[in-house]
């Protein structure tokens, strides 16, 4: 999860993640949680 | 290896950090007046200098600092940008002059007053002037500080962080300032970005915001401040200058909280969104302060040379004394 256990995984998708700068993380996690928001929205949830 | 055994190491610190979020909620709400976020760092700190972080927690632990920054990403949604823009240039100013005068101050003090010489004073300087802990370790890879240095001057930063994290609230009390001077008081003065935000939300909820986002303008000059100090110490460590270092220093997170702030002020999200993403926020920020408490060591700091210690509390009640008389008039 954070960046510098940046040991390989098998996983490509956990592989990546661990590759990331922490501040991406961050970015990224913020984005997707502002994205869920505006597809709970769309779907009337909000 | 699938995600959820990649993410199974995690899970005891991930659990301790909700434990202690749950458990400052659970006070916060049967103390009248006392602020959850507060009570975060208070549990972590209790637990963490009197029983320790269990060893199979602290992987999940360590992500703290991801949650904080995750934490301020999404505050970007409760940035009214009008209000911002308007004071944004005054506060700018504040910082540049902050962060360029008191990086010059911190060498003068520690070089000239209290006679510490080689990369520590530049050291102390960085973590006082910019970020705390990480601009340290930024400045201390561009001068190729020995280890033992960046260790001493970053438990010096963090004995400064525990001590400002309780004494800038009351003081902001005592001084009867609003909460916007507040938060940028805290945010131009104190050092590492966990404990502004942490005494910004002590003081109230606006402070919190405006120690933040001047926090992160501060924190925004560090990859100009590492090619500052390369330059300065000429060929050292010249061998990652300029634009490259610009933006390996630069804190990829406030992007995200300046996109944030963008999607929340062009109209796209219903308040009743805007305010889930501001519970979700403050339920990260409390987590990461159970983090920040838990990672304060008081037996460490007990450790802290004198000289250092001199220098950086001369260094902060000058830069905090200016910094209190030009919040105070500008602001």
């Amino acid at each position: 999860m954070a960046s510098d256990a940046a040991a390989e995984t098998g996983s490509p998708l956990v592989d990546r993640w661990t590759a990331l700068d922490r501040g991406w993380q961050a970015l990224a996690l913020g984005l997707g949680i502002v994205a869920a928001h505006a597809a709970g929205q769309v779907a009337g949830l909000f | 290896m699938g995600v959820a055994a990649a993410a199974r190491p995690y899970l005891p610190g991930l659990g301790l950090l909700a434990a202690g979020a749950l458990l400052s909620h659970l006070a916060a709400g049967a103390v009248d007046g006392l602020q959850p976020l507060v009570v975060a760092v208070a549990v972590g700190a209790l637990v963490g200098n009197t029983v320790g972080t269990p060893e199979v927690a602290k992987p999940g632990v360590g992500v703290d600092k991801l949650f904080l920054e995750t934490g301020i990403v999404l505050l970007g949604a409760a940035v009214v940008v009008e209000e911002f823009l308007a004071a944004g240039p005054t506060v700018l100013g504040l910082v540049v002059v902050a962060v360029g005068g008191g990086l010059l101050l911190a060498e003068l003090i520690a070089r000239g007053l209290f006679r510490l010489d080689g990369t520590t004073p530049s050291l102390l300087a960085a973590g006082a002037s910019i970020c705390g802990v990480s601009a340290v370790v930024a400045i201390g890879r561009v001068l190729d500080a020995r280890g033992s240095a960046i260790t001493f001057a970053a438990a010096t930063v963090l004995l400064f962080d525990a001590v400002t994290l309780v004494a800038f609230p009351i003081a902001g009390e005592w001084l009867g300032l609003t909460g916007r001077q507040f938060g940028v008081w805290a945010g131009v003065s104190m050092f590492s970005t966990g404990p502004v935000a942490a005494a910004g939300f002590a003081h109230s909820p606006e402070a919190g915001q405006w120690a933040t986002v001047t926090k992160l303008a501060r924190n925004s000059l560090l990859g100009g401040v590492a090619v500052a100090y390369s330059l300065a110490y000429t060929a050292r460590s010249a061998t990652d200058p300029g634009v490259r270092r610009l933006w390996a220093e630069f804190p990829k997170f406030l992007l995200g909280f300046l996109a944030v702030a963008a999607v929340a002020n062009s109209g796209l999200l219903s308040p009743a969104a805007l305010e889930s993403i501001g519970r979700v926020s403050d339920a990260l920020f409390t987590l990461a302060f159970v983090g920040l408490g838990l990672s304060i060591r008081l037996r460490e700091m007990r450790e802290v040379g004198g000289a250092a210690v001199g220098a950086v509390l001369v260094h902060l009640l000058v830069v905090s004394a200016l910094a209190l008389a030009a919040v105070r008039w500008l602001l």
